[in-house]
This record gives C-alpha cells, structure tokens and sequence, in this order.
C-alpha cells in the first residue's frame, strides 16, 4: 500500500514535471516563429504570419496542471511553506495534538475545495464551455488536470492523518529539516 | 458587525491559523471563506473555484516556474566555480579584497536567477569555504553573503516581481526594468560600505595575492563571458520588447540546458533534480498565489481594502507617513512570515490604499521588494538566514547579527527611493 501510494505521488510529480517541459517548449518553438517571421520581414518585405494557434491558453492550461498535479509529491516533501515557529517550542504531545489539527484541517478544507472544483469540472462537460482561443478546447480537461490534482492532494492529506494517528511521523516532517525549507542543501558543512 | 472589528476578527483568524502551523496557502484560503462566508451571501464554494481556476491558468504567470527551473539548473552548474575565478583576479587592489566577490557574485547571479536563496546558496557553496580557508572575517564574510544575496529578488528575473505583477495586474516586463536601477544602487552602498569598513580595520583584511598581469586577468574571466551573455540576452530581450517575460524565461531555460551541457555539468541526474525541484518550488508558490487570488475576491465581497483605503484617506497622512507606518509594519511582518506571503497579503488588503494614496503601484512594487528584501535577513523567519545556517552550520541568530549592517544598508536604499522615485521609475519611464 505504502509503495503504491508513494508511486501515485511520484507519478503526479513527473506529470507536472513533463507539463512545465511541455511549456518550455511551447513557447521556445513560438519564439523560433517569431524569429523565423522577423527574418522573411527583413529578406522578402513580407512577414509568413507563423504562429503556434493559441498557445497562451495552452500555456496557460498546461501551468495549471502542473501546479495542482504536483501539490501532494511538494507537501510529502515538506515543500509547502508554514509557519512552525511556535508549535516547534511546544511539549511533544501538545505538538503532536497540533500537527492532526493542521492536518485535519487542511483535508477538511481541501475536501471542500475539490467537491466544489469537481461541480464546476462537470458544469463544464455539461454545458461544453470553450476556450475562447483560436482552438477552442472544451475547458473540462485542463480542470480536470486541476481536479486530479486536488483529489491527489487530498489523498496525500489524509494518508498523512492516518500516519500521525498511528503514533508515526508524517512523511513532510521526516523530509523538510526544520521550517520553510525551499531549496535543497549542500550537506557541506564549512569550518570557520 | 461594524467593519474594524470585522477586520481585526479576520487578521485573527488569520493569525491563529498560521501560527497553529496550518499551510500559508490554506490559511490564506480558510480566511476567505471566513469573509466570505459570515459577511457576504455569495455562494463561497463556487466562486472559490471559479477564482482559483482563473488565477492558476495565466500566461504571465508561466513565467514563474521558467526563471525557477533556470535557477535550479545553474544552481546546479559550474556557475559558482567560474564566478569565483572570474572575479577575484580583479579584486585585489579594492579595500576588502575577496569580500566583494559575494557582492558582485550576487549580483551576476540575481541577473539570471530569480529567488534570494538560491542566490545566496550558489554563491556560498563557493565563496564560503574559498574566503574562510583565505582567514576573512568570518562576520563581514557571513554578512556580505546574506545581504548580497537579497539581490536576487530584485534584480530581475524576479520571483517576487512576478508574483506582485500577477496579483496586482502590472506589466511584468516594466516591473523587472524598474528593478535594475535600485539593484545598482545597492551593490554601491554596499561595495561602498566594505570599502569604507576595510579602510578602518586594515589588519582584519588577509594580504592579496600576487596581481596577474591584465592579460591573464582577462583570461581567468573569459569564463564568466556565457553567463553575461545569458543575462544580456534575457534582460535584452524583455527591455527591446523583442519578447515577453515568459518568452524570455523559456528561451533562457533553453541556453542554460545548453550552456551546462557544453560547460560538462548537465547529467541525466542534475537534470532530473533541477526539473523536481522547480517543480516543487513553483507548485509551492503557485498554490500560494491561488490562495492568495481567492482571499483577494473575497475580501473584495467584504468591503474591507475599501474601507480602510478610505479610513487612511480620511486621516490625510501625507504618503511619506504612510510610506513609513507601511515600511514598519511590513518589517514586524516579514519577521514571522517568507516575502511572497508577505506580498499577496499585501495585494488582498492593502493595494487600494496605495492608489487612493496615489502612490504609483509600479514604484510601489519595488518598494515592497525592498521589505522583502529586509525580511529576508530578519529572524526568526528569514530565508537567507535559514540557508546560510544551512551552509555553514551557524547558529541563525549569529548570521542575524552578521547581517544587521546590510539591514542597515538596505533601510538607507528604501529611504533614496522614496526620496528620489526616479530612481524606480526612470528606465521604465524609457521603454
């Protein structure tokens, strides 16, 4: 189960990781266009009118998808940033009390958050609403990337609840070393 | 309920559910439902998502992970090494020697990175074992570091800027050109302030080593050549209009792939890491910023940015006090919570009071960075604190105390813009 979950997690992060590849693709072939159109202005008077139709709304919904699709593998990761200045100071059980309230909390709010991205998911399909681009995509999909995410996260959310009640460690706490810890280290230790 | 208790129960809320350790980007959500929900009858969940979805799809805002992802990629280059052997030949006559390799290496590196701890980690790893071993002073070496490297939220690229510029609705490419200006004015006071700090205590300065002729000198730095063209042709492109910022980040993630590939240092591994780790950092922002979007709507349901936009108008501060009421709390804030927090609670509450102030929101922007900046080497919670621990293993309040002359320094930088605007506004003015 553990390695299945873990895997899920992993898996969302490489999907969001492929969705900011895709991006930078996007845009450095749009780029190449571009340029592609400035040279036939300058040699033939006359620019081809290259463009990669609607790439900005693809952009656009490819960044959506990799924001939420990365949301649990980033806070398994203690990636996501809180404020643990005072519950660091406490007793043991008080933080440990603390940290099912956080938690609860945010499943609970996530929980909401994904019920109401779901119904706005499926109003969507319903009413087939369209990007408004020159390729009109109907808008479901690139929400249902987000809903994907959302349900991701949630589960991530409540695996860790049941770690924490089962008197284990919460896998964010064993990753991030003390608070807001954004990028990743050097292990170097320098002396001076 | 009359509206100031209204706000003061929300800044509770607000306050007891951060500092329960409950994640920013959901406190920042919790508290617009709380808005929402006990003083508006709008239907909270549906407009939570409908909010959310529209802030977290932008084409601007693609520009975030790009510069990240460019970040971690050179992070991960030889970048520090060649820094480090490009600068220092030049270096030797300059009271304080070695120490302004910190300063400049910053401020090269803010050029092409956008995040002050990633400046202040690729500078240290190299700077920090070479001037230690070299007998510096082990303060002004800590405090050069911490301050240089708030560097990087202002020279652009610029997380930061990208975050305030997608919240408040400015021209990214304005905001990054308004940065370049008060960028050169720090790396001044602060060469100046080693200059002048070395003068005084000449025996604390280690003898520089034999000069290379200017030849050689000239050698050593041909291999800091990529990264300056890497920074002219991102900052190039952006100024000329040639082509957005998102445009430039993803043609400059391009030429920093091929620039370490050539460089040797682009592995299957480090490219695996670097694209993780923006992954990770960009998720972690982008879910801030989708909060912060959602409190944003929220609180315009609630009335209050517009009240106490008009309370201040009522009480005819002259922008100056209200610049420093601003400066002051930002500062208290910035103790206890990361910049870009700091910045979307801004843009939620406080953005309408800056126009009715008829404070110019461009400037405005940099000022904020300029907090920020501030924020990131006061403790508790300071992110340059924090990675410079990281790198030497020293208690945080040691690298706080190394760091105060460059608060100081930073406080004298806010006073000049807000003395002399044109300092921010100038280079825009041109595009």
């Amino acid at each position: 189960m553990r390695k299945y979950l873990d895997s899920l997690y992993l898996l969302g992060c490489w999907l969001a990781a492929c969705c900011l590849c895709l991006i930078c693709l996007l845009v450095v072939s749009q780029v190449t266009l571009n340029l592609i159109d400035r040279l036939s202005m300058l040699l033939t008077g006359s620019a081809i009118g290259l463009t990669i139709p609607s790439y900005a709304d693809f952009t656009g919904f490819l960044l959506a998808a990799a924001s939420f699709l990365s949301l649990a593998y980033t806070l398994r990761e203690g990636g996501h940033i809180r404020v643990i200045l005072l519950i660091d100071k406490m007793p043991e059980k008080v933080k440990r009390f603390m940290e099912i309230w956080s938690i609860g909390f945010c499943l609970a709010l996530s929980l909401y958050f994904t019920w109401y991205t779901a119904s706005l998911t499926h109003e969507s399909y319903v009413y087939h609403d369209l990007s408004s681009g020159m390729i009109a995509v109907p808008i479901w999909i690139p929400q249902a990337a987000m809903l994907l995410g959302l349900v991701l996260l949630c589960v991530a959310l409540a695996d860790e609840l049941v770690t924490i009640i089962s008197h284990n460690t919460p896998s964010y706490l064993k990753n991030s070393e003390g608070l807001l810890v954004e990028e990743q280290m050097d292990d170097k230790q320098v002396d001076l | 309920m009359n509206e100031i208790a209204l706000t003061l129960f929300l800044l509770v809320v607000l306050f007891l559910l951060l500092g329960s350790g409950i994640w920013v980007a959901f406190s920042l959500m919790a508290v617009g439902m709380a808005g929402m929900a006990l003083f508006s009858n709008a239907p909270v969940g549906e407009v939570m998502a409908t909010t959310i979805w529209g802030a977290s799809n932008g084409w601007a805002l693609a520009a975030l992970p790009l510069f990240i992802w460019m970040g971690e990629i050179l992070f991960r280059s030889h970048l520090s090494e060649d820094m480090f052997a490009g600068l220092s030949p030049w270096l030797n006559r300059l009271p304080g020697r070695l120490l302004h390799v910190n300063i400049l290496g910053c401020g090269i590196f803010a050029a092409v990175s956008g995040s002050s701890a990633a400046t202040a980690a690729t500078i240290g790893k190299m700077s920090i074992p070479e001037l230690s071993r070299r007998k510096y002073p082990q303060r002004m070496l800590i405090g050069t570091l911490a301050g240089s490297a708030t560097l990087g939220l202002l020279i652009p690229p610029s997380i930061i800027l990208i975050v305030y510029g997608v919240a408040t609705e400015q021209s990214i490419a304005r905001l990054f050109i308004a940065g370049v200006l008060p960028g050169c004015l720090l790396i001044t006071l602060f060469i100046g302030y080693v200059v002048v700090w070395s003068l005084f205590h000449p025996q604390e300065i280690p003898p520089g080593e034999t000069s290379l002729p200017f030849k050689e000198k000239l050698a050593h730095s041909r291999r800091l050549i990529p990264v300056l063209l890497l920074i002219l042709g991102v900052m190039g492109s952006i100024y000329t209009g040639i082509a957005s910022p998102t445009d430039a980040a993803a043609v400059g993630v391009l030429l920093t792939l091929v620039l370490s590939w050539y460089t040797g240092s682009l592995s299957k591994k480090t490219f695996i890491e670097a694209i993780i780790g923006a992954t990770k950092t960009s998720c972690m922002i982008a879910f801030i910023l989708a909060g912060a979007a959602f409190l944003t709507v929220s609180m315009g349901f609630t009335g209050i940015p517009k009240m106490l936009a008009g309370w201040i108008g009522g009480m005819h501060l002259s922008p100056y006090a209200l610049l420093g009421a601003l400066t002051l709390f930002f500062v208290v804030m910035g103790c206890f919570l990361d910049g870009i927090s700091v910045v979307v609670l801004t843009t939620s509450v406080i953005m309408p009071m800056i126009d009715q102030a008829g404070i110019d929101p461009l400037w405005f922007g940099i000022f904020l960075v300029f907090v920020v900046e501030m924020a990131q080497i006061t403790p508790p919670v300071g992110f340059n604190l924090f990675v410079i621990q990281g790198l030497t293993g020293l208690d945080i309040l040691k690298v706080a105390r190394a760091a105060v002359p460059f608060f100081l320094l930073l406080l004298v930088g806010l006073m000049l813009i807000v003395s002399f605007p044109r300092i921010v506004t100038f280079l825009p003015g041109l595009m």
